[in-house]
């Protein structure tokens, strides 16, 4: 809210919380909602694959920011905390038996539970010690699912086969509609993660996560309970991130631990910096960025293979390459990511021709 | 203003190439064999590779090997006159690449996979029994082997519990009976996956031979501690399942401590890499498990590869055995699609794997264990026979070639 609009004004408390106060605000959001609509039917398959990555992707970086970028506690565990998600959620529906809705929901109150007991270092470490912190709990549930020592999570195979979705007489069907049909089931999803965390700081509770952020003895001082805000966040957090995680498993139909490295939380810690920290719509830009962004360098280079042979050669290395350039470009240029910089093109439109 | 116009250009560029990624479309070719002509439209294999990731010094052989297996095919007429279309990306041995190239694939309407390691081939085997494409790859893991559980997972060389049977069998032999072995694995499901069935294995057979398995750590100057613990051990046999690298610095420290070690390679570090990384007077002696027939064993399979060899002007020592068994898995897939064109269906990933399962012995000219590969409804383990060799003067020297468990 750098700046409202001229002619706004709020007469009430209800006025001044609403998410949107202006026409154009509503406008927008029904053009989202069109396009949300329209693209199950307007892209094929390949594409919709990528675009149901981009949900869950979405799902686990609003989960991560709110605890990076909300409430100022960094964390590297991000791929851990998917993988018990994941693991749990697979083992309880496909071993136990469990309907699949009953193995999620148990997934994301276990993987907060988990979250909540790594983020026990947080009370006595701030910055750079609790990324080291939270680095060691990636190391540890990676090395669990990595060594699975007596077969307990895959029965000796290394991996768990996960089966279609099915629930209440309702499953996935084949390739053809696989993707569409998920598109049903992780958009709705997604949508209601981002109005979830968009809903949590307009409560005492985001607040407290706020101005732990800001100031976390400034914020002792006005009566903010540090121990529980920390906590809470880091279970909050690690609920939805779980819910990434169990999604992973069934959409992607396989549970492995290499899904699950120190690549992804890096991964993830890039969406929400390149995104925006402290922002739930940067989040959700940042998770369509960067889940895009390697597609479409493979694309160019694909289409350029005949001229520039070297592209196609070193694709990976320059997918790394360019992963990291703009991770750079992004901290030089604009810290507070895409949504910042959405939020400048929107003012400087809206003031146009003055500056402001 | 400055900063504003140029944070809008950032956006700009961003939206403009977000718009330009949702047009741009199946547009993809990556590396083919060529396009056809007559008898029919092309056959796509899409194609896992591993170029540049971890594993890309024996990836890139691989790969090399399976395109070039496509274009003599072609060249040769193809199959039943309709050429093989290979697809081919890099995935750099990350699995998440994997799983979107393999999407792509689908996308592309291809009837089979070919992917590469133990990763890959995990996080896909049930994508692939779900969209019914035939899959193989160079992860020889015994789970892979069972219809039940990777119905569309075919395993073309002798499991990696297999190799440590014969591994194990050798040892037995050349100890005269008795002796403490050490088996240094990977710290993975790729390292795990013979441990514990070569165990059973020492059981089952009564060997009086000692076994302790030890996970290598990844990112070590050297394996002296581990070593160590092997020596205190009393280990007289090494056996490693891990790739060449770490493998040859495996050799390095024994011969840099004075132990009398022999290690016993499996697979994935029994190959000329491990020789030429370790140096061949380090290399020297010790024993490698390889179920993939090198060009000097002189096979008669090896004869289309040197006829494609002196086409191309390549060097005996381009063809490593990770090039042939990239050839040769290419061959065991493409005779599928042969027999399921012959049977007139529709050609499908079903009806390739109905053929595959069918077809009886698949004819590779002895370059996977010295014999045929055979796949049944029951079981998808194609062949259970192994070379032994020993680096012998920078070469590997078949001790034994077609030893089964």
């Amino acid at each position: 809210m750098a700046a409202t609009a001229t002619g706004i004004h709020h007469r009430s408390y209800t006025s001044e919380l609403r998410l949107r106060a202006t026409r154009s605000e509503y406008f927008r959001l029904a053009l989202l909602a069109v396009v949300l609509l329209v693209v199950p039917f307007a892209l094929g398959n390949y594409w919709l694959s990528i675009v149901n990555t981009i949900f869950i992707a979405v799902i686990g970086a609003v989960g991560l920011n709110i605890l990076v970028g909300y409430t100022g506690q960094i964390s590297l565990g991000q791929g851990g905390f998917l993988a018990v998600g994941a693991y749990s959620s697979a083992i309880l529906s496909d071993r136990i038996g469990v309907p699949v809705p009953l193995s999620i929901l148990f997934a994301v109150a276990l993987t907060a539970v988990v979250g909540t007991f790594f983020g026990l270092p947080g009370l006595r470490l701030k910055g750079l010690y609790l990324a080291i912190a939270t680095l060691a709990s990636q190391q540890i549930i990676e090395f669990i699912i990595r060594r699975d020592y007596g077969g307990v999570l895959t029965q000796g195979k290394g991996y768990i086969n996960v089966d279609r979705l099915e629930f209440l007489g309702f499953k996935i069907g084949a390739r053809a509609v696989f993707e569409q049909q998920w598109y049903w089931i992780l958009m709705p999803l997604a949508v209601l993660v981002v109005l979830a965390a968009r809903n949590i700081f307009r409560t005492g509770l985001g607040r407290s996560f706020m101005a732990v952020r800001d100031q976390d003895i400034a914020a002792e001082a006005i009566g903010v309970n540090l121990t529980r805000a920390k906590l809470t966040a880091f279970a909050v957090s690690s609920g939805f991130v779980g819910l990434a995680g169990a999604l992973t498993a069934h959409y992607s139909e396989v549970v492995t631990w290499e899904k699950f490295t120190l690549e992804v939380s890096i991964l993830y810690l890039a969406m929400i910096i390149v995104g925006g920290l402290g922002s739930v719509a940067g989040a959700v830009y940042g998770a369509v960025f960067m889940t895009l962004l390697p597609v479409l360098i493979r694309n160019v280079a694909n289409a350029v293979e005949g001229s520039v042979p070297f592209l196609a050669d070193q694709l990976p290395a320059i997918q790394n390459a360019a992963f990291g350039a703009i991770i750079i470009a992004f901290l030089i240029f604009e810290p507070r990511g895409l949504d910042r910089i959405w939020q400048r093109m929107k003012d400087y439109i809206r003031f146009w021709p003055f500056r402001y | 203003m400055f900063r504003k116009t140029r944070a809008a250009a950032i956006a700009a560029a961003a939206a403009t190439a977000l718009v330009l990624s949702a047009c741009g479309g199946d547009s993809d070719t990556g590396s083919t064999g060529d396009g056809g002509e007559a008898g029919g439209d092309p056959i796509p294999v899409g194609i896992i590779a591993d170029l540049t990731g971890a594993t890309g010094d024996v990836g890139g052989p691989y790969n090399a090997g399976m395109l070039a297996y496509v274009e003599h095919l072609n060249a040769n007429g193809g199959i039943n006159g309709r050429e093989l279309k290979a697809i081919s990306n890099d995935y750099a041995y990350e699995v998440p690449r994997a799983e979107e190239l393999y999407n792509q694939y689908v996308n592309d309407g291809v009837v089979a996979i070919q992917g590469w390691g133990t990763g890959d081939t995990e996080a896909l085997s049930g994508s692939v029994a779900n969209d019914e494409l035939p899959f193989m790859s160079a992860s020889y893991a015994e789970p892979l082997t069972d219809p039940e559980d990777a119905p569309y997972n075919f395993v073309v060389a002798p499991t990696y519990s297999d190799q440590i049977r014969v591994a194990l069998n050798w040892i037995n032999e050349d100890s005269g009976g008795s002796a403490e072995v050490a088996v240094l694995h990977h710290d993975s499901p790729f390292g795990n996956a013979p441990v514990a069935d070569g165990q059973a294995w020492v059981e089952e057979k009564g060997y009086d031979l000692g076994y302790k398995a030890y996970p290598m750590p990844g990112g070590q100057p050297n394996y002296v501690g581990l070593l160590s613990q092997a020596q205190a051990q009393g280990a007289k046999y090494v056996i490693i399942q891990n790739v060449a690298p770490p493998a040859a610095q495996v050799a390095k420290d024994i011969q840099a401590q004075g132990l009398d070690m022999t290690i016993v390679c499996l697979n994935w570090c029994a190959n000329e890499l491990f020789i030429s990384l370790a140096g061949e007077d380090v290399a020297e002696g010790h024993v490698l498990i390889q179920p993939i027939t090198p060009m000097i064993t002189e096979q008669p399979g090896h004869e289309s590869i040197r006829e494609y060899m002196e086409e191309k002007g390549m060097d005996e020592s381009d063809v490593s055995v990770s090039w042939v068994a990239g050839w040769a898995t290419m061959d065991v897939m493409a005779q599928g699609i042969a027999k399921a064109l012959e049977s007139g269906d529709e050609l499908t990933g079903a009806s390739i794997r109905e053929a595959l399962e069918s077809m009886g012995p698949i004819d590779v000219g002895g370059l996977i264990g010295g014999g045929d590969v055979e796949f049944s409804a029951e079981s998808h383990r194609g062949s259970a026979s192994t070379g032994i060799y020993r680096a012998e003067g920078g070469q590997m020297v078949e001790i034994q070639g077609g030893v089964t468990p």
